[in-house]
């Protein structure tokens, strides 16, 4: 019963979600909540794939460079998030449409 | 029976977490779903034998992103500003129906995709785990400073770096009033 | 003494580098840009100095050093293209080398003092040492190249120093003409060198010698039916070289216009080295011009130019002009001495003459210095005033007339002597001869006639005279003269009276000259071919070897009879020569001092004659007012009318006629094609494509995502896995 379906099954669910609210919602913050959720889909079908496959841990090294890079990704992005309120006022995406004021 | 009992519990904490994050629409909310859905998610590197994995995601998103999350949620809302600077009616900061079917359609469009993907890569019968689980800690620590050492000592210097980075941009600056 | 490039080298670095040195020092600190060049060539008269007591000393008579390194090399294959440069020194070298750099060491010595109110002090300096350093480097240049290169760096030199005094009137004219003059020589003397690289492959002197040893100059050259042969052809260009530097007839027009420049810059250039360098070149090329068959027509030329420029000097009043004249008409005795064979004699009297002519112009400088005025009528009983300077001309005159005892007599008498032979010998020279003693006798009267109309006799212009500054020895005023004016006694060339040790007064180790100086013997010129080359470096890779040195012989490789006949002939010469030089020194005596005759029967009588002498025989007429007004002036007024009357007509107004139907054609395809069809229709298209673009690129995040993931999915859908 659990074998690699299932926990693909699972990434696979999980990354839908993150495309869901990366698409359907406005406000930035929740934009991050969904990349998290992507790049964890991501990190979870390494350490599957480890498990069910050959055995060494070099699926677990990517996993663990994902959750840093995620981890920096969202302090840069989160930096940019408050410091962009502070300019507009607001963290709605749409108001992020231009480069310039 | 234990492992299994994990499995499932785990499973579904993550996916109802997950789903929980698209559904509500209160952002306070989809965060703390979100760190339900990363708990079963460190329930399922448990599952999966990765304890050190397990351990980073609950330390390192448990502790850090969700938190981070917390604060800029509550540092930046509060603001009831319906119209943009056209004076336009925004689409609602959690979303409406348009939205949401726009992100149904993008969402079974990268289903086919993965889909497509993942049933070649499948055709066959998925290997079943041989590995007893024992401790990965001292192995992963091992390759870690052998074979991924340059890869280690980037990570580390990216991680400096979006310290610094976030630092600064954050840092309020008046002149840009002035 | 070992020869690397750290002995050879400096002679010519020196002065160059003190050249680049003062081109920036020279306005800001010109005592020490002054100072600068001055040590500089005193530099390289030591190093020049050490060269050439090591080869009268130590070498034998045949040695030579040949040092070579690789300009650039473009050899492809069998085409072979490969540029050497290096230096030669030989006998005659370090001869030219030492008169060149002591010379040039007491000029820059006396032009401290010539020159030093001049606003423009520091900028002759400038000139002096490039001077120089190029006459150093085309001494001691092993081939035609870089001799030609250096040539046009002194012509070049020569041109500023002419035009020193730009804003006197004429100088400008006075360097152009210059230029010009000897620009004729030097493009022939370039075909020359042409022909050269054709037939030898290189321009090294060692290796024309060895061709034209090997009868590699044979062939003829036939165009339009006229057969000439080749070595005629390259000797007459390198002859013309030769004529144009050295100003002969027909091309000597510059030379007396070149007194425009600074006195001691006519001394140096215009009188002891750059004209000898023409002289060199030829004697360089004695081999070719005597394969060339062309020795006659040299002779003529020198012979011409000899007595021709004597008698022009006979009427000069300016003291500057006699003594250009002179230095023509010595400048065709050494011609002369070419034309004649006399390789030796005619090598001896460019040293003679650069050290008396350099003497005698810093003299008239001395003189122009004190009393601020060129014109000898205006002279007259300077003798009290200018006592050292009196002396030092007095001397040099005795030198260039040809009177025992002094340089000029050994070296001219030789040259005549030998022209004496050969017009026994060959009927065809007998004019040479005429007109050389002649002008031997002209030569003395008008020499003499300035020393007695500058020194002797009553002031002329009182005012002048009272002005006159009086002279004090000085280190820099009148010493280079007298030290100078010293080694205008004959002893230091040959110790014998007639220069061919016929009447030997003190002995064979004073003729170092002759026992020196050889001409390449035609029949020997074979074993240029063996002659080792090295390669130019920090290290002397020769033999050490001490060669026997060379003894005098008195009958100079001829047989017994032979050689008495010769001297027998010099002898005849000698006796001629100094009658001729009394004659005209007492009439130059006669004339100015006791009065005895008078100039003005003379000047009425031969009225013609003067007006001839005055026009300078109308060569100045000539050139410009016939050549160049006349011929050239013409031609450019029929060019000038082809221009405007053809060209400008028909070629630049019917291309601007059809230039005008090709605007109406393209005016109309601009108007209606290009503006309406493609400028607007871009425009139209751009806000076409802006009108989609701007849609997509609406800096929305979540389209970007959608758009990638819709292209994400058309890409992987139509994939085969």
């Amino acid at each position: 019963m659990i074998n690699l379906w299932a926990y693909l099954g699972i990434s696979f669910i999980l990354f839908i979600c993150g495309i869901m609210v990366m698409i359907a919602r406005k406000n930035i913050i929740a934009l991050l909540l969904g990349v998290e959720l992507i790049l964890n889909a991501a990190a979870l079908n390494f350490a599957a794939y480890t498990k069910f496959s050959n055995g060494n841990l070099d699926g677990h090294i990517m996993s663990l460079f994902i959750i840093i890079i995620a981890a920096a990704e969202s302090a840069v992005g989160l930096g940019i998030v408050i410091r962009f309120f502070q300019l507009r006022e607001s963290i709605h995406i749409d108001d992020a449409s231009t480069l310039q004021n | 029976m234990f492992s299994n009992t994990l499995f499932l519990l785990s499973a579904v904490l993550t996916v109802a977490g997950a789903l929980m994050v698209v559904y509500t629409k209160n952002l306070m909310h989809a965060c703390i779903y979100l760190l339900a859905s990363f708990f079963g998610i460190a329930g399922l590197y448990a599952c999966l034998g990765a304890d050190f994995l397990a351990a980073t995601q609950l330390v390192v998103y448990a502790g850090g992103v969700i938190i981070l999350m917390l604060f800029a949620i509550m540092l930046t809302g509060g603001t009831g500003n319906k119209v943009n600077r056209y004076g336009l009616e925004k689409i609602p900061a959690m979303g409406n129906k348009k939205t949401y079917f726009t992100a149904g359609f993008t969402a079974i469009v990268s289903a086919l995709i993965l889909v497509k993907i993942t049933m070649s890569a499948m055709s066959g019968n998925p290997a079943v785990a041989n590995l007893t689980n024992e401790p990965t800690v001292e192995r992963l620590g091992t390759i870690l400073a052998t074979d991924h050492i340059l890869a280690f000592e980037i990570s580390s210097v990216l991680l400096l770096g979006a310290l610094v980075g976030a630092a600064v941009i954050s840092r309020p600056r008046k002149e840009i009033h002035d | 003494m070992d020869y690397t490039i750290t002995t050879v080298a400096p002679i010519v670095l020196l002065p160059f580098f003190a050249f680049v040195i003062n081109v920036f020092l020279a306005k800001r600190v010109p005592i020490a840009a002054v100072a600068l060049s001055t040590l500089a060539i005193f530099g390289s008269f030591i190093y020049a100095l050490r060269i050439f007591l090591d080869f009268q000393n130590v070498y034998a008579v045949g040695y030579h050093i040949h040092k070579v390194f690789t300009w650039f090399d473009l050899s492809a294959g069998e085409h072979l293209f490969k540029v050497n440069m290096g230096i030669y020194i030989d006998n005659m070298t370090a001869t030219m080398l030492l008169m060149v750099t002591a010379v040039a060491t007491l000029i820059h010595v006396f032009s401290t003092w010539y020159m030093h109110d001049d606003e423009r002090f520091a900028r002759f300096f400038v000139y002096m040492s490039l001077f120089t350093s190029a006459m150093l480097g085309l001494v001691l240049s092993d081939n035609l190249l870089s001799v030609f290169i250096f040539w046009e760096l002194m012509g070049f030199c020569s041109y500023s120093l002419i035009g020193f005094y730009y804003e006197k009137e004429g100088a400008g004219n006075a360097s152009m003409k210059a230029f010009m003059t000897t620009r004729v020589g030097d493009v022939f003397f370039l075909m020359g060198i042409l022909i050269i690289w054709i037939i030898v492959g290189n321009t090294t002197f060692v290796d024309i010698y060895a061709a034209i040893g090997a009868g590699k100059f044979g062939g003829v050259f036939t165009s339009f039916g006229i057969g000439l042969p080749i070595a005629t052809i390259a000797a007459l260009c390198i002859f013309a070289g030769t004529m144009g530097k050295s100003a002969q007839f027909p091309i000597h027009v510059w030379l007396p216009d070149a007194m425009f420049g600074p006195t001691p810059c006519s001394a140096l250039i215009h009188a002891a080295t750059m004209v000898a360098a023409g002289v060199y070149l030829s004697l360089r090329m004695y081999p070719l011009m005597e394969a060339g068959h062309i020795l006659t027509f040299i002779a003529y030329i020198g012979a011409i130019t000899a007595f021709g420029a004597a008698t022009i000097a006979l009427i000069q009043t300016d003291i500057k002009a006699v003594l250009a004249y002179s230095t023509i008409s010595q400048l065709g005795y050494m011609v002369i001495g070419i034309g004649v064979g006399s390789y030796n004699a005619s090598f001896m009297h460019l040293i003679t003459h650069a050290v008396f002519k350099a003497c005698l112009f810093l003299s008239a400088g001395s003189v122009i210095h004190s009393i601020h005025c060129q014109e000898m009528p205006q002279m007259g009983g300077l003798r009290k005033k200018l006592p050292y300077t009196f002396f030092a001309m007095l001397l040099c005159c005795f030198a260039i007339a040809g009177v025992p005892f002094f340089s000029g007599f050994v070296s001219k008498d030789r040259i005549l002597g030998d022209a004496l032979l050969m017009a026994m010998e060959n009927k065809a020279f007998i004019p040479v001869a005429l007109l050389g003693f002649g002008g031997a006798l002209l030569t003395a009267f008008y020499m003499f006639r300035m020393l007695f109309l500058t020194f002797f006799g009553e002031p002329r212009d009182h005012h002048i005279y009272d002005h006159a500054h009086e002279e004090h020895i000085g280190w820099n005023s009148n010493i280079p003269l007298l030290i100078l004016s010293v080694f205008t006694l004959g002893l230091f060339y040959s110790g014998s009276f007639t220069g061919q040790g016929e009447v030997n007064l003190f002995g064979s180790k004073y003729e170092w000259f002759q026992t020196l100086i050889h001409k390449p013997e035609a029949s020997h010129l074979e074993h240029f071919a063996h002659y080792e080359k090295e390669d130019f470096g920090t290290t002397d890779t020769r033999d050490k070897v001490e060669l026997p040195k060379a003894a005098y012989d008195a009958n100079h490789g001829l047989s017994e009879e032979a050689a008495h006949h010769v001297h027998f002939v010099h002898k005849i010469g000698a006796i001629l020569s100094i009658f001729i030089a009394f004659a005209g020194i007492f009439l130059a005596y006669s004339m100015y001092i006791t009065k005895k005759l008078d100039p003005n029967w003379w000047a009425t009588t031969f009225s013609g004659w003067r007006k001839a002498l005055q026009n300078k025989y109308y060569f100045d007429d000539l050139y410009i007012g016939k050549i160049i007004q006349k011929g050239l002036l013409p031609f450019n007024n029929l060019l000038a009318k082809f221009d405007s009357g053809i060209y400008d007509r028909y070629v630049v107004d019917g291309t601007a006629v059809l230039n005008r139907w090709a605007y109406n054609i393209s005016r109309w395809f601009d108007n209606n094609v290009v503006d309406s069809g493609m400028v607007d229709g871009t425009g139209a298209s751009v806000r076409l494509m802006n009108v989609v673009l701007r849609t997509i690129q609406s800096g929305k995040v979540q389209l970007y995502i959608i758009v990638l993931v819709v292209v994400l999915a058309s890409y992987v859908l139509t994939l085969r896995f």
